[in-house]
């Protein structure tokens, strides 16, 4: 047992308040008394290690409730206008150029409602009615059709842009495949929200806001490899400027 | 090149028109931070999940009021810390224990108990210990051992004297010390 006398001076020699003179006296009696020593190297641990402690991550739905909340409350906005740099005649080639690619209808759907939730998204509020579980179910299976089609058109659109990427810098490139690495981790994070609660519409419709935003990077990603390619350095700038 | 403030403002100026990209940005860079601190504090994952959505959503509705004084981590982290307190407040007083620590006794005893010796300390296991100190001791070791703020500024987020945030957190050293050293 430390000496009951010297508790508090340890702890104000641990914080490093204890003054000159009484550190000095504190000092003499820790190198006789290996009790109140012992007390001292392990306050002096507990503090290294509460000061040393990692930040946490948050659970993996929080970002979903609180996405959806925003929703519910009204405000996000859902059709944000893109920046006008986008909406350059070089930009629609590009976007006309990838649905032909990808050959989706979601895909024409998205272009023509860049930000826009696929109506089925927002359907299953029908659900509050006990009489219409066929029509709900319908509406279930629409949505996961249109999900289905976005993923493929997202894969058709990411192998166009894979196969052209040596048109870019390899800084630029760097960062582009860092901002998709972001994109799929966040898809992947909601895809398992839906998966625990297929019945959320806020979670599908955070799925799907994850999934516009991917396919509006590749879309602004071919505009940038078309333009380099054109040599038209101005609009590649403006394109960067914009991202 | 954009100074942070100006990368502050920036993104702040993107939420506030209702960008949920802008908002994530922020929230993934920030949430990890918030998430810890209000876990500590409170002593369980349930609980501080709940209040980090509040935090944010909180700090959603008065994007308006930030202005760049402070960077966006330090105002969100002020937000935050006063949304923990004002929760930790209110659980302890339905308990009646957020200034009820430790009595002399206890802290003798602790003082009397095990000690760390060789045995190093497990982040797991001192996680756990600060769950289970009593709430007043853990949320002034938390903000004073962990997050590093003064007894004085402690004193003023807590209403209490700096004397009473020092002994709070002296007392958790020692029950902690006590909670770690058990074989």
């Amino acid at each position: 047992m430390p000496c009951e006398r010297n508790i508090e001076r340890i702890q104000e020699l641990v914080d490093g308040t204890l003054g000159a003179i009484r550190r000095s006296e504190l000092e003499q009696h820790l190198a006789q008394c290996a009790p109140c020593r012992a007390l001292k190297e392990d306050l002096e641990r507990i503090r290294g290690a509460a000061a040393a402690l990692p930040a946490l991550p948050p659970p993996d739905g929080a970002w979903l409730q609180i996405a959806g909340r925003l929703r519910q409350e009204g405000r996000i906005r859902e059709t944000a206008p893109r920046p006008a740099a986008a909406r350059s005649y070089a930009w629609l080639a590009i976007a006309a150029t990838l649905v032909i690619a990808a050959g989706s209808s979601i895909v024409l759907l998205y272009r023509s409602s860049p930000v826009t939730a696929p109506a089925a998204v927002t359907a299953p509020a029908a659900a509050g009615n006990p009489n219409n579980a066929e029509a709900v179910e319908a509406v279930q299976n629409e949505v996961d059709s249109a999900q289905e089609q976005f993923e493929k058109a997202i894969t058709k659109m990411d192998d166009l842009r894979k196969a052209n990427m040596n048109a870019l810098d390899p800084q630029t490139s760097e960062v582009i495949e860092k901002n998709l690495g972001i994109l799929d981790r966040a898809i992947n994070e909601n895809r398992a929200a839906v998966k625990a609660e297929p019945a959320s519409v806020a979670a599908r419709e955070t799925l799907f806001e994850a999934l516009r935003q991917k396919v509006s990077l590749l879309q602004d990603t071919m505009s940038l490899i078309n333009e380099m390619r054109k040599g038209n350095n101005a609009a590649a700038a403006q394109l960067v400027n914009k991202s | 090149m954009s100074t942070s403030k100006e990368a502050d403002l920036a993104l702040v100026a993107r939420c506030r028109e209702g960008d949920l990209g802008a908002f994530e940005e922020l929230y993934r860079a920030h949430a990890g931070r918030l998430y810890s601190l209000a876990f500590r504090m409170l002593g369980n994952a349930a609980d501080a999940e709940d209040l980090l959505q509040e935090i944010f959503l909180s700090a959603h509705r008065k994007l308006e009021s930030f202005r760049g004084d402070a960077a966006l981590g330090t105002w969100l982290y002020r937000l935050a810390t006063n949304q923990i307190l004002d929760y930790v407040r209110s659980r302890a007083g339905r308990a009646g224990q957020l200034t009820d620590g430790l009595d002399d006794a206890s802290v003798l005893a602790d003082a009397a108990g095990h000690r760390l010796a060789d045995r190093a300390i497990d982040r797991i296991d001192l996680e756990r210990a600060l769950a289970d100190l009593p709430e007043g001791c853990r949320v002034a070791f938390v903000l004073h051992d962990v997050e590093g703020l003064e007894h004085k500024e402690i004193a003023d987020v807590l209403g209490i004297a700096e004397g009473t945030s020092k002994s709070q957190v002296h007392k958790a050293r020692l029950r902690l010390r006590n909670l770690l050293g058990r074989p």
